[in-house]
């Protein structure tokens, strides 16, 4: 065997760069000692990028299943985010989290590269059992024909430190409200108050708003926004009591019963009340198709009741549990109930006192902070059961931060006749 | 206005390999590393990756990435402006905090946004789902021994 410098390949990066040969291989094989025999039929040599290939433009995206699945069927993926947003990828159906994770490894990334199966003529084999350290792999196949190397060229395309990796988060549709309140519509005679620069459409608020096009329609009907003239609105409350009222009013004058309320009958009965578009606005929001009753709809029992609930429910006022519950039955259409389950994220039940109490707390007008949520949740009332806090934290929790986590998080809990309260932290 | 990313060919999606070593590759030269050669790369019969890097030897091991990843790219356009770089992943604090700030100036943020049309957009160039990762001490490669025996 002849000496010879093992790194002589590496010295001459001069004047053109060193492009292996099929000799040097074969040498670099007989010095690390592995056997030719025992390695597949082809090298690839690696490369660091060239000049001309810019790849600052590359990044490496990590995906889950549902995001690799939208990619591998065409569908577009949206980055979001506004000057002060924390930025999200959506997909048509979810929202994630994206963020930048530093590793201290090197990735590259290499365009054709051939993995171990495609480099061999026959099938790779099943590692023997002990060890598939080199040395023992040595003679294995003594009696084997040799075949010929086959040397590749490849380039490494950029080196990575970095990629974005993905958390699943809900919809932060809160936008949604925040511009729509702005502008609430409360008919046509008060339309000449309202600035038009704030108005949006449809397409206008789905760019804007960090959720998927699917959690934006959900959002849409959660605020309760319809179309008006070409733009999304949300309505003032008395305004919005005022014309479901009328079209509640409906049901007696024509003695329909729940579930056969008429879509054309109530748009033509509502003309001059309202515009057209808002009623067929509300008639979508509060009703649904009646099952098995083709061409009938139901108004929704909850959303009635949350509306008229709302509108007893003043911010600032505090009930007697009792007389808020025969008021709110009182005002409901016949037929329909109110149920206390109906006020999340609308009111509390305070037991504190002498005497049990409904009090307002609309989640839509708290803090989008969990610390100072958390703060003005526990001034509210001392003590939550898990229950009691959820409509006005489930925002923050996400498919892998659930409640519970929230609640042990960001508050104290203790058990108080066989109970289990959360209570504030300092 | 958002940042789309777009699948151009999503049934013909290339896939790109992915190497994964410890640490860092430095060179001696330190300057200009474009076309520099890197190493070989070779299999056994077992398909046991095995790369070998000047005077070093490494062996690794075929893996299925846990979660696949995509090799985006910016496309060129007038618009340099990019929001992976930029605005998005810098984390503003003052973004929780001045939330009633941010309320009134809501509009204005938004009709900002309306008018600045971003004309950036990503393609998604491949996707990686296996690598080879290295994890191993490199062993180094002694020429002359045999001369001794």
């Amino acid at each position: 065997m002849t000496e010879m410098e093992v790194d002589l390949d590496m010295d001459d990066n001069d004047e053109k760069p060193y492009v292996r040969t099929l000799e040097d291989v074969q040498s670099i094989i007989k010095h690390a000692k592995l056997d030719a025999k025992n390695l597949t039929q082809v090298t690839q040599a690696l490369y660091y990028p060239s000049a001309e290939m810019d790849n600052d433009n590359l990044k490496l995206l990590e995906l889950d299943t549902h995001m690799h699945q939208q990619i591998r069927l065409g569908q577009t993926l949206y980055f979001k985010g506004g000057q002060n947003e924390k930025v999200v990828l959506c997909t048509e159906e979810k929202t994630y989290d994206v963020k930048g994770a530093e590793i201290s490894n090197s990735l590259l990334l290499v365009p054709d590269l051939k993995f171990a199966a495609a480099t061999s003529t026959s099938p790779l084999k099943s590692p023997r059992t002990g060890t598939s350290s080199l040395e023992t792999s040595l003679n294995d196949d003594e009696d084997e024909v040799s075949v010929d190397r086959v040397l590749e060229q490849r380039k490494v395309l950029k080196i990575f430190h970095e990629y974005f990796e993905c958390r699943e988060i809900r919809p932060r549709y809160r936008k949604i409200y925040e511009l729509l309140q702005l502008t609430r519509y409360s008919g046509p005679e008060n339309e000449e108050y309202i600035d038009r620069k704030l108005l949006f459409t449809y397409n206008q608020l789905l760019d804007t708003v960090q959720c998927s096009r699917k959690q934006f329609e959900e959002g849409v009907l959660h605020f309760r926004a319809v179309e008006y003239e070409g733009r999304m609105r949300v309505l003032e409350y008395e305004y919005e009591m005022r014309i479901l009222n009328c079209m509640l009013g409906l049901l007696r004058e024509n003695s329909w019963h729940l579930d056969e309320v008429e879509y054309e009958e109530t748009i033509a009965a509502m003309e001059g009340i309202s515009p057209a578009e808002i009623v067929k606005g509300l008639f979508h929001i509060y009703t649904e198709p009646t099952v098995n009753k083709k061409g009938k709809f139901t108004y929704k029992e909850d959303l009635v009741a949350r509306i008229i609930a709302q509108n007893i429910l003043q911010p600032e006022l505090k009930f007697r549990k009792d007389e808020f519950m025969n008021t709110w039955q009182e005002a409901m259409p016949e037929g329909m109930n109110c149920k206390e389950k109906y006020l999340h994220g609308l009111g509390i039940v305070d037991k504190e006192g002498n005497t049990t109490c409904i009090r307002s707390l609309v989640e839509e007008l708290l803090p989008s902070n969990i610390h100072d949520r958390m703060r003005i949740l526990f001034k509210t009332k001392s003590r939550w059961t898990k229950e009691e806090m959820e409509p006005y934290i489930e925002c923050f929790s996400t498919p892998t931060l659930s409640v519970s986590t929230l609640l042990a998080k960001h508050a104290r809990s203790l058990t108080d006749n066989g109970v289990r309260y959360f209570v504030s932290k300092h | 206005m958002p940042i789309i990313v777009k699948t151009t060919s999503p049934t013909s999606l290339e896939e790109y390999a992915i190497i994964e070593l410890q640490g860092d590759l430095e060179i001696r030269s330190g300057e200009n590393i474009h076309d520099l050669f890197i190493g070989d790369l070779y299999y056994n019969k077992y398909g046991q990756p095995i790369l070998v890097i000047g005077h070093h030897i490494l062996q690794g091991r075929e893996q299925k990435l846990e979660k696949p990843l995509a090799v985006l790219e910016k496309s060129r356009t007038k618009d340099k402006k990019a929001l992976l770089n930029e605005s998005g992943i810098v984390f503003d604090p003052n973004s929780t905090l001045n939330k009633t700030v941010d309320r009134t100036t809501l509009d204005t943020t938004v009709a900002l946004e309306n008018k600045s049309r971003h004309s950036t957009e990503y393609i998604v160039r491949a996707i990686c789902t296996k690598k080879l990762t290295f994890k191993s001490r490199p062993k180094p490669i002694i020429a002359n021994v045999s001369i001794t025996v």
